[in-house]
Protein backbone atom coordinates (compact mmCIF):
# COMPACT_ATOMS: atom_id res chain seq x y z
CA UNK A 1 0.00 0.00 0.00
CA UNK A 2 1.19 3.31 0.68
CA UNK A 3 3.66 2.39 3.25
CA UNK A 4 6.82 3.70 1.58
CA UNK A 5 5.31 7.18 1.87
CA UNK A 6 4.86 7.08 5.54
CA UNK A 7 8.26 5.83 6.42
CA UNK A 8 9.54 8.26 4.37
CA UNK A 9 7.65 10.94 6.00
CA UNK A 10 8.69 9.65 8.63
CA UNK A 11 12.17 9.42 7.96
CA UNK A 12 12.53 13.61 7.18
CA UNK A 13 10.59 14.19 10.12
CA UNK A 14 13.09 12.69 11.97
CA UNK A 15 15.86 14.51 9.96
CA UNK A 16 14.06 18.47 10.51
CA UNK A 17 14.22 17.67 14.09
CA UNK A 18 17.93 16.72 13.58
CA UNK A 19 18.47 19.85 11.48
CA UNK A 20 16.42 22.14 13.96
CA UNK A 21 18.05 24.88 15.43
CA UNK A 22 19.23 24.47 19.39
CA UNK A 23 17.20 27.54 20.42
CA UNK A 24 14.03 28.65 21.81
CA UNK A 25 12.42 25.58 24.26
CA UNK A 26 14.51 23.29 22.23
CA UNK A 27 17.73 24.81 23.77
CA UNK A 28 19.96 23.38 26.24
CA UNK A 29 18.12 19.96 26.12
CA UNK A 30 20.16 18.33 23.94
CA UNK A 31 23.01 16.67 25.97
CA UNK A 32 25.72 18.06 23.51
CA UNK A 33 25.23 20.72 22.00
CA UNK A 34 27.92 22.59 20.14
CA UNK A 35 25.69 25.49 18.81
CA UNK A 36 25.09 28.77 20.86
CA UNK A 37 22.33 28.79 22.66
CA UNK A 38 21.66 32.66 21.34
CA UNK A 39 21.69 31.73 18.07
CA UNK A 40 18.37 33.72 15.79
CA UNK A 41 15.47 31.76 15.89
CA UNK A 42 11.70 32.30 15.06
CA UNK A 43 10.37 29.62 17.75
CA UNK A 44 9.38 31.58 20.72
CA UNK A 45 9.68 30.26 24.14
CA UNK A 46 6.72 31.44 25.56
CA UNK A 47 3.07 31.98 24.35
CA UNK A 48 0.04 33.81 25.54
CA UNK A 49 -2.18 32.60 22.69
CA UNK A 50 -4.65 30.11 23.60
CA UNK A 51 -4.95 28.55 20.21
CA UNK A 52 -1.18 28.38 19.94
CA UNK A 53 -0.19 27.14 23.58
CA UNK A 54 3.25 26.81 23.99
CA UNK A 55 2.60 22.80 24.50
CA UNK A 56 1.44 23.14 20.87
CA UNK A 57 4.59 25.15 19.41
CA UNK A 58 7.10 22.60 21.57
CA UNK A 59 5.90 19.76 19.85
CA UNK A 60 6.56 21.00 16.76
CA UNK A 61 9.22 18.81 14.32
CA UNK A 62 8.26 15.61 16.46
CA UNK A 63 6.97 12.04 15.65
CA UNK A 64 4.57 12.78 18.36
CA UNK A 65 2.69 15.26 16.68
CA UNK A 66 3.00 13.08 13.08
CA UNK A 67 1.16 10.53 14.90
CA UNK A 68 -1.25 13.04 16.22
CA UNK A 69 -2.04 13.92 13.21
CA UNK A 70 -4.11 11.56 11.39
CA UNK A 71 -2.89 11.59 6.85
CA UNK A 72 -5.59 9.55 5.83
CA UNK A 73 -8.76 7.99 6.30
CA UNK A 74 -7.12 4.57 8.20
CA UNK A 75 -5.82 6.95 10.33
CA UNK A 76 -8.94 9.19 11.13
CA UNK A 77 -10.38 5.61 12.11
CA UNK A 78 -7.44 4.37 14.01
CA UNK A 79 -6.63 7.04 16.05
CA UNK A 80 -10.09 7.92 16.74
CA UNK A 81 -10.81 4.50 17.81
CA UNK A 82 -7.27 5.17 19.84
CA UNK A 83 -8.40 8.16 21.21
CA UNK A 84 -11.40 6.05 22.56
CA UNK A 85 -9.30 3.42 24.24
CA UNK A 86 -7.31 6.51 25.77
CA UNK A 87 -10.30 7.93 27.53
CA UNK A 88 -11.54 4.27 28.81
CA UNK A 89 -8.14 3.67 30.16
CA UNK A 90 -7.54 7.45 31.80
CA UNK A 91 -10.98 7.10 33.13
CA UNK A 92 -10.08 3.89 35.46
CA UNK A 93 -6.76 4.10 36.45
CA UNK A 94 -6.40 1.65 38.96
CA UNK A 95 -3.03 1.71 40.87
CA UNK A 96 -1.07 -1.19 42.47
CA UNK A 97 -0.18 0.62 45.84
CA UNK A 98 4.03 -0.20 46.47
CA UNK A 99 4.03 1.30 49.79
CA UNK A 100 7.56 1.29 51.32
CA UNK A 101 8.02 4.17 53.22
CA UNK A 102 6.76 7.72 54.13
CA UNK A 103 5.40 8.64 51.00
CA UNK A 104 3.00 6.07 51.63
CA UNK A 105 1.27 8.13 54.35
CA UNK A 106 0.59 10.61 51.30
CA UNK A 107 -0.29 8.36 48.77
CA UNK A 108 -3.16 7.21 51.35
CA UNK A 109 -3.56 10.89 51.99
CA UNK A 110 -4.52 10.91 47.61
CA UNK A 111 -7.02 8.45 48.79
CA UNK A 112 -8.69 10.29 51.63
CA UNK A 113 -11.42 13.31 51.73
CA UNK A 114 -9.25 16.12 50.65
CA UNK A 115 -8.17 15.21 47.59
CA UNK A 116 -10.56 12.46 47.32
CA UNK A 117 -9.04 10.40 44.15
CA UNK A 118 -12.36 8.45 43.81
CA UNK A 119 -13.73 11.44 41.83
CA UNK A 120 -11.16 10.62 39.16
CA UNK A 121 -11.77 6.72 38.55
CA UNK A 122 -8.19 6.33 40.86
CA UNK A 123 -8.74 3.19 42.56
CA UNK A 124 -6.09 1.89 44.71
CA UNK A 125 -6.07 -2.16 43.94
CA UNK A 126 -4.03 -5.15 45.98
CA UNK A 127 -3.74 -7.08 43.25
CA UNK A 128 -1.51 -6.51 40.28
CA UNK A 129 -2.99 -8.82 38.09
CA UNK A 130 -6.20 -6.41 38.25
CA UNK A 131 -4.08 -2.81 38.12
CA UNK A 132 -2.97 -0.90 35.94
CA UNK A 133 -0.37 1.61 37.37
CA UNK A 134 2.50 1.20 40.01
CA UNK A 135 2.53 3.41 42.30
CA UNK A 136 6.46 3.35 44.22
CA UNK A 137 6.17 4.98 47.17
CA UNK A 138 9.43 5.05 48.92
CA UNK A 139 12.84 4.00 49.55
CA UNK A 140 13.34 0.41 47.38
CA UNK A 141 16.43 -1.49 48.71
CA UNK A 142 17.99 -4.22 47.50
CA UNK A 143 16.16 -6.93 49.42
CA UNK A 144 12.94 -5.34 48.25
CA UNK A 145 14.11 -5.00 44.56
CA UNK A 146 13.24 -8.96 43.18
CA UNK A 147 9.79 -8.50 44.83
CA UNK A 148 9.02 -5.00 42.84
CA UNK A 149 9.89 -6.93 39.77
CA UNK A 150 7.76 -9.69 40.40
CA UNK A 151 4.65 -7.43 40.71
CA UNK A 152 5.53 -5.16 37.88
CA UNK A 153 5.97 -8.44 35.62
CA UNK A 154 2.73 -9.91 37.24
CA UNK A 155 0.61 -6.73 36.18
CA UNK A 156 -1.06 -6.88 32.36
CA UNK A 157 -0.28 -4.48 29.54
CA UNK A 158 -0.51 -1.56 29.31
CA UNK A 159 1.02 -0.61 32.32
CA UNK A 160 2.36 2.69 34.03
CA UNK A 161 4.84 2.88 36.28
CA UNK A 162 4.51 6.16 38.99
CA UNK A 163 7.85 7.13 41.04
CA UNK A 164 6.74 8.93 44.14
CA UNK A 165 9.64 10.69 45.98
CA UNK A 166 13.04 11.54 46.23
CA UNK A 167 13.95 7.82 47.24
CA UNK A 168 12.47 6.18 44.47
CA UNK A 169 13.22 8.66 41.51
CA UNK A 170 17.08 8.48 42.94
CA UNK A 171 18.06 6.98 45.63
CA UNK A 172 17.14 10.13 47.54
CA UNK A 173 18.90 10.48 51.39
CA UNK A 174 19.89 7.07 51.13
CA UNK A 175 21.63 7.43 48.10
CA UNK A 176 25.10 6.37 49.09
CA UNK A 177 23.50 3.65 51.42
CA UNK A 178 25.04 0.06 50.89
CA UNK A 179 21.72 -1.24 51.01
CA UNK A 180 19.38 0.73 48.37
CA UNK A 181 18.56 0.86 45.02
CA UNK A 182 19.56 3.98 43.70
CA UNK A 183 16.33 5.16 41.70
CA UNK A 184 13.56 2.47 40.91
CA UNK A 185 14.01 3.17 37.29
CA UNK A 186 17.00 0.41 37.56
CA UNK A 187 14.54 -2.13 38.09
CA UNK A 188 10.92 -1.00 36.09
CA UNK A 189 10.81 1.88 33.53
CA UNK A 190 9.40 4.74 35.04
CA UNK A 191 6.97 6.98 33.68
CA UNK A 192 6.30 9.53 35.64
CA UNK A 193 8.51 10.71 38.42
CA UNK A 194 7.12 12.97 40.91
CA UNK A 195 9.72 14.95 42.95
CA UNK A 196 9.88 15.51 46.49
CA UNK A 197 10.82 14.06 50.03
CA UNK A 198 8.07 13.05 50.44
CA UNK A 199 5.77 14.81 47.72
CA UNK A 200 2.83 16.05 48.73
CA UNK A 201 -0.90 14.48 48.18
CA UNK A 202 -1.44 16.80 45.91
CA UNK A 203 1.68 16.57 44.18
CA UNK A 204 1.34 12.93 43.60
CA UNK A 205 -2.19 13.98 42.13
CA UNK A 206 -1.35 16.12 39.71
CA UNK A 207 1.31 13.41 38.78
CA UNK A 208 -1.60 11.01 37.80
CA UNK A 209 -3.01 13.81 36.06
CA UNK A 210 0.60 13.99 34.05
CA UNK A 211 0.10 10.50 33.40
CA UNK A 212 -3.69 10.42 31.94
CA UNK A 213 -1.85 13.48 29.82
CA UNK A 214 0.29 10.66 28.74
CA UNK A 215 -2.23 7.89 28.20
CA UNK A 216 -3.99 10.80 26.14
CA UNK A 217 -1.48 11.07 23.60
CA UNK A 218 -1.05 7.31 23.32
CA UNK A 219 -1.56 6.26 19.46
CA UNK A 220 -0.71 2.77 19.55
CA UNK A 221 -3.20 1.79 16.64
CA UNK A 222 -1.59 4.34 14.05
CA UNK A 223 1.91 3.60 15.16
CA UNK A 224 0.79 -0.37 13.92
CA UNK A 225 -0.62 0.76 10.73
CA UNK A 226 2.45 3.05 9.78
CA UNK A 227 4.33 0.22 10.87
CA UNK B 1 -24.40 22.67 47.48
CA UNK B 2 -25.30 21.36 44.60
CA UNK B 3 -29.32 21.56 44.01
CA UNK B 4 -31.81 21.81 41.32
CA UNK B 5 -32.57 25.53 42.51
CA UNK B 6 -28.98 26.35 42.54
CA UNK B 7 -27.93 25.33 39.11
CA UNK B 8 -31.37 26.93 37.61
CA UNK B 9 -29.93 29.73 39.25
CA UNK B 10 -26.76 29.55 37.87
CA UNK B 11 -28.36 29.06 34.19
CA UNK B 12 -29.98 31.65 34.46
CA UNK B 13 -27.49 33.64 35.15
CA UNK B 14 -24.98 32.46 33.05
CA UNK B 15 -27.01 31.53 30.14
CA UNK B 16 -26.95 28.14 27.97
CA UNK B 17 -23.82 27.84 26.30
CA UNK B 18 -21.53 29.26 29.33
CA UNK B 19 -23.43 26.40 31.10
CA UNK B 20 -22.80 23.67 28.98
CA UNK B 21 -19.16 25.21 28.75
CA UNK B 22 -18.90 24.65 32.66
CA UNK B 23 -20.38 21.08 32.37
CA UNK B 24 -17.88 19.88 30.30
CA UNK B 25 -14.55 21.77 31.87
CA UNK B 26 -15.44 22.30 36.01
CA UNK B 27 -18.48 19.94 35.94
CA UNK B 28 -20.17 22.15 38.02
CA UNK B 29 -22.95 24.91 37.34
CA UNK B 30 -21.27 27.93 39.17
CA UNK B 31 -21.91 31.72 38.82
CA UNK B 32 -19.68 34.06 40.38
CA UNK B 33 -18.25 37.56 39.55
CA UNK B 34 -15.70 37.76 36.91
CA UNK B 35 -12.22 39.10 39.00
CA UNK B 36 -10.36 39.15 36.12
CA UNK B 37 -7.93 37.10 33.23
CA UNK B 38 -4.55 36.35 33.12
CA UNK B 39 -2.21 36.60 29.93
CA UNK B 40 -3.12 33.39 28.68
CA UNK B 41 -7.01 33.94 28.76
CA UNK B 42 -8.02 32.35 31.80
CA UNK B 43 -10.90 33.71 33.72
CA UNK B 44 -11.00 33.58 37.23
CA UNK B 45 -14.37 33.85 39.23
CA UNK B 46 -15.30 34.88 42.87
CA UNK B 47 -18.58 34.45 45.06
CA UNK B 48 -18.44 34.93 48.60
CA UNK B 49 -22.11 34.00 48.96
CA UNK B 50 -21.99 30.95 51.32
CA UNK B 51 -25.20 29.99 50.19
CA UNK B 52 -24.54 29.92 46.53
CA UNK B 53 -20.78 28.33 46.73
CA UNK B 54 -19.41 26.24 49.64
CA UNK B 55 -17.03 28.17 51.68
CA UNK B 56 -13.44 26.60 50.42
CA UNK B 57 -15.00 26.77 46.27
CA UNK B 58 -15.41 29.93 46.44
CA UNK B 59 -12.95 31.03 43.75
CA UNK B 60 -12.50 29.07 41.01
CA UNK B 61 -10.50 29.50 37.35
CA UNK B 62 -12.08 28.59 33.98
CA UNK B 63 -9.14 27.33 31.97
CA UNK B 64 -8.85 28.74 28.16
CA UNK B 65 -7.40 25.87 26.69
CA UNK B 66 -9.11 22.42 25.97
CA UNK B 67 -5.62 20.77 27.10
CA UNK B 68 -5.42 22.58 30.79
CA UNK B 69 -3.54 22.07 33.61
CA UNK B 70 -3.11 23.45 36.93
CA UNK B 71 0.41 24.76 35.78
CA UNK B 72 -1.54 27.19 33.43
CA UNK B 73 -2.12 29.45 36.14
CA UNK B 74 0.54 32.08 36.58
CA UNK B 75 1.86 32.45 39.84
CA UNK B 76 0.01 35.51 40.86
CA UNK B 77 -2.96 34.22 39.95
CA UNK B 78 -2.20 31.40 41.98
CA UNK B 79 -1.35 33.11 45.44
CA UNK B 80 -5.08 34.66 44.57
CA UNK B 81 -6.35 31.62 43.93
CA UNK B 82 -5.14 29.17 46.90
CA UNK B 83 -5.67 32.15 49.60
CA UNK B 84 -2.11 33.09 49.63
CA UNK B 85 -2.35 36.73 49.24
CA UNK B 86 -6.49 38.58 49.67
CA UNK B 87 -6.86 40.70 46.23
CA UNK B 88 -6.27 39.40 43.10
CA UNK B 89 -3.41 40.72 41.50
CA UNK B 90 -5.51 43.25 39.16
CA UNK B 91 -6.24 44.76 42.58
CA UNK B 92 -3.03 44.22 44.29
CA UNK B 93 -0.73 47.16 44.53
CA UNK B 94 2.00 44.79 46.30
CA UNK B 95 1.84 41.97 43.79
CA UNK B 96 1.80 44.29 40.45
CA UNK B 97 4.92 45.99 42.01
CA UNK B 98 6.76 43.22 41.90
CA UNK B 99 8.65 42.27 39.22
CA UNK B 100 12.24 41.53 39.62
CA UNK B 101 14.22 42.04 36.40
CA UNK B 102 15.45 38.37 36.54
CA UNK B 103 11.71 37.16 35.80
CA UNK B 104 11.03 34.90 33.09
CA UNK B 105 7.75 34.83 31.32
CA UNK B 106 5.33 32.20 32.89
CA UNK B 107 5.55 28.74 31.08
CA UNK B 108 3.35 25.82 31.76
CA UNK B 109 4.60 22.60 32.29
CA UNK B 110 6.14 20.65 29.38
CA UNK B 111 6.32 17.72 30.12
CA UNK B 112 6.23 15.44 27.23
CA UNK B 113 6.93 17.69 24.97
CA UNK B 114 10.12 18.65 23.06
CA UNK B 115 10.15 21.50 25.84
CA UNK B 116 10.64 19.12 28.67
CA UNK B 117 13.31 20.19 31.44
CA UNK B 118 16.35 17.83 31.11
CA UNK B 119 19.57 18.52 33.02
CA UNK B 120 22.15 19.47 31.55
CA UNK B 121 24.76 17.19 31.58
CA UNK B 122 27.73 16.43 29.13
CA UNK B 123 29.11 13.35 31.74
CA UNK B 124 28.90 9.67 30.36
CA UNK B 125 26.02 7.36 31.74
CA UNK B 126 27.06 5.48 34.09
CA UNK B 127 25.19 2.46 33.78
CA UNK B 128 22.98 0.97 30.66
CA UNK B 129 19.01 0.00 31.02
CA UNK B 130 18.36 -3.40 31.74
CA UNK B 131 17.91 -5.76 29.03
CA UNK B 132 16.85 -8.96 30.67
CA UNK B 133 18.12 -12.00 29.04
CA UNK B 134 16.61 -15.16 30.07
CA UNK B 135 18.62 -17.98 30.61
CA UNK B 136 17.17 -21.63 29.96
CA UNK B 137 16.41 -23.43 33.31
CA UNK B 138 17.32 -26.60 34.63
Amino acid sequence: MSLPIFSSALANAGRRAALRPQVGVYACRQIHSSQSVSSPSTVPTSSTDPAVPITQIAKRGSNQLSLETPSNRAEYVLSTLDKIANWARQGSMWPMTFGLACCAVEMMHMAAARYDQDRLGVVFRASPRQSDIMIVAGTLTNKMAPALRKVYDQMPEPRWVISMGSCANGGGYYHYSYSVVRGCDRIVPVDIYVPGCPPTAEALLYGMLQLQRKMRRSRKGVLWYRK
Amino acid sequence: MVSLARTIRSIRRVGLREWWHQMQYIGDAKSGRLVGKDQFGNRYFENLNPEEEVPGRHRWVDFSQHDYNATQVPPEWHSWLHHIRKDPPTEDRVVQNLSPPWKAPWVENLTGTRGAFKTYNTTRPKYEAWQPKITARG
